[in-house]
């Protein structure tokens, strides 16, 4: 079976050990994505200056639906071998790693990039993990835009 | 009927909750859970309990689906994860 990672974590991500997981033999391409928390905002309509996010979630719900999702990236991209999918929770500051989503595939070609792209969009869907944006104006929980339907 | 009823985020700070038992008429549904949250707790306005997700046992569920007894219930805001 191949390597399917998926965690939430206080602990600061160790990215080359994640890499090193999901890595086999017979892996050619591996596609990271990794959110950083963002201190300067230059998108009209949210906080321009970000001093730090907290993050919280519903972590059974949240380990089940990132094991969810992995399956389905399997199901659409089947040269698909590792995956991993972590999420840090706590106070997060400027320039640090969030979340990792990476893939590994053979070769770089069937799918991998896509892959990891649909894991971190979906990640952004339906996982119960939910930040709260804190700044010197004060601070304001992020609201999501997707509403999961009743069994998704 | 008796659930556990989990807050999140913006539901946490406006009850003042983070999680609660609830007894609940047998037969009861998604909607009439909503609308005892929206009793129970006057600031968490009716427009807000209408956006919010729930989730039963760990899946997502809508104001039709029936509530079994003993669920694990979350409410929440749309996600914000990553």
């Amino acid at each position: 079976m191949p390597p399917t990672l998926y965690s939430i974590t206080e602990d600061e991500l160790d990215l080359d050990d994640l890499l090193a997981q999901i890595t086999l033999p017979s892996t050619g391409a591996a596609c990271f994505f990794t959110g950083m928390v963002r201190g300067e905002t230059q998108k009209e309509g949210l906080p321009p200056r970000t001093e730090y996010l907290e993050y919280e979630a519903y972590r059974p719900m949240a380990e089940a639906k990132m094991r969810q999702i992995a399956e389905e990236i399997r199901e659409r991209w089947p040269t698909v071998e590792g995956i991993a999918i972590v999420q840090r929770l706590g106070r997060l500051y400027p320039m640090t790693p969030t979340v990792l989503v990476a893939c590994t595939a053979p070769h770089r070609d069937t799918g991998v990039f896509e892959a990891a792209r649909y894991g971190i969009d979906r990640l952004k869907e339906i996982v119960p993990i939910w930040k709260k944006e804190v700044g010197p104006d004060g601070e304001t929980w992020v609201e999501g835009e997707y509403h999961p339907k009743p069994g998704e | 009927m008796k659930i556990t009823l989990l807050f999140f985020a913006t539901l946490r700070s406006l009850t003042g909750e983070k999680s609660i038992e609830v007894e609940l008429p047998p037969g009861s549904r998604v909607a009439d859970l909503k609308s005892w949250i929206a009793d129970r707790y006057p600031n968490v306005a009716p427009a807000l309990v209408e956006t919010v997700l729930i989730s039963i046992n760990r899946e997502y569920a809508g104001d039709d689906d029936p509530i079994p007894d003993g669920a694990e219930i979350a409410l929440f805001p749309p996600v914000s994860g990553g």
